[in-house]
């Protein structure tokens, strides 16, 4: 309990120190990295935990970046309303497309949710009158109580918030029962179900998670791109953020903030290999499905660390 | 005579043109341990993939309690108070064994996702006690020390006493149990004997139980069907089952038989 | 018009196809579905331009020798990856083949450049007039490669011991190694065809379409042709595939050219929820 505390005092004393430290365009980084570990995090409970193969994660980080800067454009709903609106909207779609699962596994999901993330993409390029067709269109800037957020800093005090705490809520949720049944699913279908588990709604539940956290953080990434077009949002992109959720860890959320950070990073340190960054992307997720199919976050063993914590203070007060 | 708690009435089950299971029938009586033996290939292990819902029977049904169980998915067959274990185990193996049985406890100790996502004081409450309740079950079970460990790393004997456990979690009236006592050694098939009585005698359980292993069904059925090519063929007492000569025709040949009987 | 449109939209049908076939005969005989086969079918045109670039071989004999190159690289997937991965999870094969298509992908963008190159016709693209259709020669190599390639196939798994001991170490691995056939043999080989298959298509798809390394998009479209015709049939993928092309020019010319691309995708998803084994596939059924 003491080391939550000191973790959590910790955590927010940074979150405020981070804007004095860092210059405006590292801020707008560390947004980029909070949004797209929110979106990658959906495909971390669909595909990691509960391991139903999802290809549609893109499609629905389009939904939720469009839906609500379609709404700001043409009906003057605002951004703070728009983006949780559009979320629940497409969190819906997420459990429709889920509730397939009942006839469609394996390579078949693969292949749906593929046929999917398609669609969508090609709805947004022919819908021209409302999307802007395959041009795009400009996102409406966030306004907040009379203010527009537009630096990286005022961003950062936006996203960072929200991006801790649903992470706190996938965290703990994920320790809790839904998470068990998730990972049950993942383990044995037939058991979970003869255990009384309703694996139908369960699937379901964790398409519509992930397509909530997609929605979300479609809206986000919106605010901070400023400019949406369908090619940010294809097949290509999809696999884009399953690379991410397998180098960081497809089994933990936690692999979802490590696998954004080296992927927003790398970039960075290989700017002089431009060319050669969708290979050196490509080469990673072949590299650790194959040799280190957990990702990153399974070198840091968290369970073992949480052990280790439980025990000595279980042991500490036994003697 | 009391009322039976699961009825299989004139069930068959086609997978194309084979036949798994023909016009079988059969009574369970409450509190009772009941076995069904028979060679492989008879059909055992599809009765209870049909009792529990995995497979739908092609003609006849399944009644539990007075009521229909055909037609019911797995896990309503389950919230009826049915629960069974796997002759493959299907353990959640990367779980450790608290959390495999916590899977079956948890909607007992239910309190809403709010609860879950922000781990309240409330849910921190119920957690305790789904633990405390896991354990409780993993002690019943002799996997007292095991708690931590790997569903995926016991030995196969304590899987298998898991798969019990888990099943148990799910507070049923009636076990099925698909050949517990494979593969174990002598000594893991007693304590086995030791769990079922007491599970019977002190939680008043029924058992369905599926096993080639004649030590177990002997010492602990209180009645026995057998099954051989989708028929029943007996169905009786322990003794009753011994003495038949269609039961050691259909195991040993017809040879055996007229050699038993003369 | 309506002949005129038939007589295209079976060219297009007959690309679909070819991809089509080459997975089917990965999953057929491997049992994995290869997801980035679309972008080794564009890496396979690819590797005739690059063998050019490295030899200076003029086009027919750089055709020829990245036939033989694309057979060693279905070898050295199989052996290199698939085969390790043979007892790893399906998502993790699926994850597998996904990264394999971006790895070629990618090099081809960075070694080659993002830009569209120009591609010979094998035969001429100039068409003719035939009863007032008019053809092109190209258009009709692609539909007679497709057909030549489904009856090779055919009689290969149906007539061949070899293609006997390939169903059998697809169906029961350990059953068929006991009789002495040679499963990683097998599987081997059929990687290596599926490769050959994959460089073909792209030699005769590339100047149709355009060469670039976003061509690998059509492998979608041969996914929906496979599924539509029946992911186990090599016959369905052919039919699927003719099929999808004429589907796709018939609604795109009388309903609307919006919906000629999502129509495909919409039979993707409809076949799988209605008919999962396709129009020519065999169900089969699951043991618990």
């Amino acid at each position: 309990m003491r080391l939550r505390i000191i973790f959590s005092v910790l955590g927010i004393a940074m979150f405020f120190l981070i804007p004095k430290l860092f210059a405006d365009y590292n801020l707008y980084q560390f947004c980029l990295i909070a949004v797209t570990s929110l979106i990658v995090l959906g495909l971390v409970i669909v595909t990691g935990i509960a391991g139903q193969i999802s290809l549609g994660q893109s499609a629905f980080v389009a939904l939720g970046g469009y839906g609500a800067a379609i709404l700001a454009t043409n009906w003057g709903v605002p951004l703070w309303l728009g983006i949780p609106l559009v979320a629940v909207l497409v969190a819906t779609v997420g459990f429709l497309l889920g509730l397939m699962t009942l006839r469609v596994e394996g390579h078949y999901l693969a292949l749906t949710t593929m046929a999917f993330t398609a669609i969508v993409q090609l709805a947004l390029v022919h819908a021209d009158a409302v999307t802007g067709g395959a041009a795009g269109m400009p996102v409406p800037s966030f306004e907040l109580f009379g203010k527009s957020l537009s630096t990286g800093a005022e961003l950062y005090y936006l996203i960072v918030p929200i991006t801790a705490l649903l992470f706190i809520v996938v965290i703990n949720l994920n320790n809790s029962r839904t998470g068990r049944v998730f990972a049950a699913i993942r383990q044995s279908e037939i058991a979970a179900e003869a255990m009384g588990v309703n694996i139908l709604v369960y699937k379901a539940s964790a398409f519509a998670a992930s397509a909530f956290l997609g929605a979300i953080g479609g809206g986000l990434l919106a605010i901070l791109v400023t400019y949406l077009d369908p090619a940010q949002f294809g097949i290509t992109q999809t696999v884009y953020y399953l690379a991410i959720a397998v180098v960081g860890g497809l089994l933990s959320p936690f692999g979802a903030i490590i696998g954004t950070t080296v992927f927003v990073f790398l970039p960075e340190f290989l700017q002089t290999f431009q060319t050669y960054l969708g290979l050196v992307f490509g080469i990673m997720l072949l590299g650790f499905i194959v040799l280190r199919p957990k990702g990153l976050a399974s070198l840091i063993d968290i369970e073992n660390l949480k052990k280790i914590v439980f025990k000595s203070r279980r042991e500490s007060v036994g003697s | 005579m009391e009322a039976n708690i699961l009825g299989v009435n004139n069930v068959t089950v086609q997978f194309g043109g084979i036949i798994a299971l023909s016009d079988v029938s059969l009574e369970v009586t409450p509190g009772t341990i009941h076995a069904v033996i028979g060679p492989n290939g008879a059909g055992k292990s599809t009765l209870l993939n049909v009792i529990s819902g995995i497979y739908s029977a092609t003609k006849g049904d399944v009644s539990f309690e007075g009521e229909r169980l055909s037609g019911l998915a797995g896990h309503e067959i389950n919230a009826k108070g049915v629960a069974r274990t796997f002759q493959n185990t299907e353990l959640f193996k990367e779980m450790t064994a608290l959390e495999n049985v916590k899977v079956g406890l948890d909607r007992f100790h239910a309190c809403g996702v709010i609860n879950s996502a922000l781990h309240t004081k409330q849910w921190k409450k119920s957690d305790a006690e789904a633990d405390e309740a896991a354990r409780e079950l993993l002690k019943l079970v002799g996997l007292g020390d095991d708690e931590t460990s790997s569903a995926g790393i016991l030995p196969f004997g304590k899987q298998r006493r898991l798969e019990i456990a888990r099943a148990l979690a799910t507070r049923p009236k009636l076990l099925l149990l698909d050949e517990p006592a494979a593969g174990l050694r002598a000594a893991e098939v007693e304590d086995l004997i030791a769990i079922l009585r007491e599970l019977k005698t002190n939680q008043g359980l029924t058992i369905l139980i599926i096993d080639h292993v004649m030590a177990l069904v002997m010492a602990i059925s209180d009645r026995i069907s057998v099954l051989n090519f989708g028929h029943k063929i007996a169905d009786g007492a322990p003794k009753e089952i011994r003495e038949s000569a269609e039961v050691i025709k259909a195991y040993l040949g017809e040879k055996a038989a007229d050699a038993y009987s003369t | 018009m309506l002949g005129q449109l038939l007589a295209s939209s079976v060219t297009a049908g007959a690309v679909y196809a070819l991809v089509a076939l080459g997975f089917v005969l990965i999953h057929k005989g491997t049992g994995v579905v290869h997801f980035g086969y679309g972008d080794q079918v564009t890496f396979g045109a690819y590797l005739v331009l690059i063998i050019q670039f490295l030899t200076g071989l003029p086009f027919w004999p750089a055709v020829i020798v990245a036939l033989f190159a694309s057979a060693f690289l279905g070898w050295a997937i199989y052996n290199g990856l698939m085969r390790p991965l043979r007892n790893a999870p399906l998502l993790v094969q699926i994850i597998a083949t996904l990264a394999l298509g971006t790895v070629m992908r990618e090099f081809l963008r960075a070694y080659m450049g993002p830009n569209a190159w120009s591609f010979p016709f094998l035969l001429t693209s100039s068409s003719f007039d035939l009863g007032g259709i008019l053809l092109v020669p190209a258009n009709l190599a692609i539909v007679g490669v497709s057909l030549a390639l489904l009856c090779l196939l055919f009689f290969l798994f149906e007539r061949t011991f070899r293609g006997k001991s390939i169903i059998a170490a697809c169906d029961n691995r350990t059953g068929a190694s006991l009789v002495g056939v040679s499963v990683s043999g097998v599987f081997s080989s059929i990687w290596m065809l599926a490769s050959v298959i994959a460089t073909v298509a792209g030699i005769l798809v590339a100047p149709v379409l355009t060469l670039s390394p976003e061509m690998g998009l059509i492998g979608i479209k041969g996914f929906v042709a496979a599924i539509l015709g029946g992911f186990n049939s090599l016959t369905g993928a052919v039919v699927g595939g003719i099929l999808l092309g004429v589907i796709e020019t018939l609604v795109g010319a009388y309903i609307s050219s919006a919906l000629k691309d999502m129509i495909s995708y919409g039979i993707l998803i409809l076949v799988v929820l209605v008919r999962p084994q396709g129009l020519l596939g065999i169900l089969s059924v699951k043991k618990v």
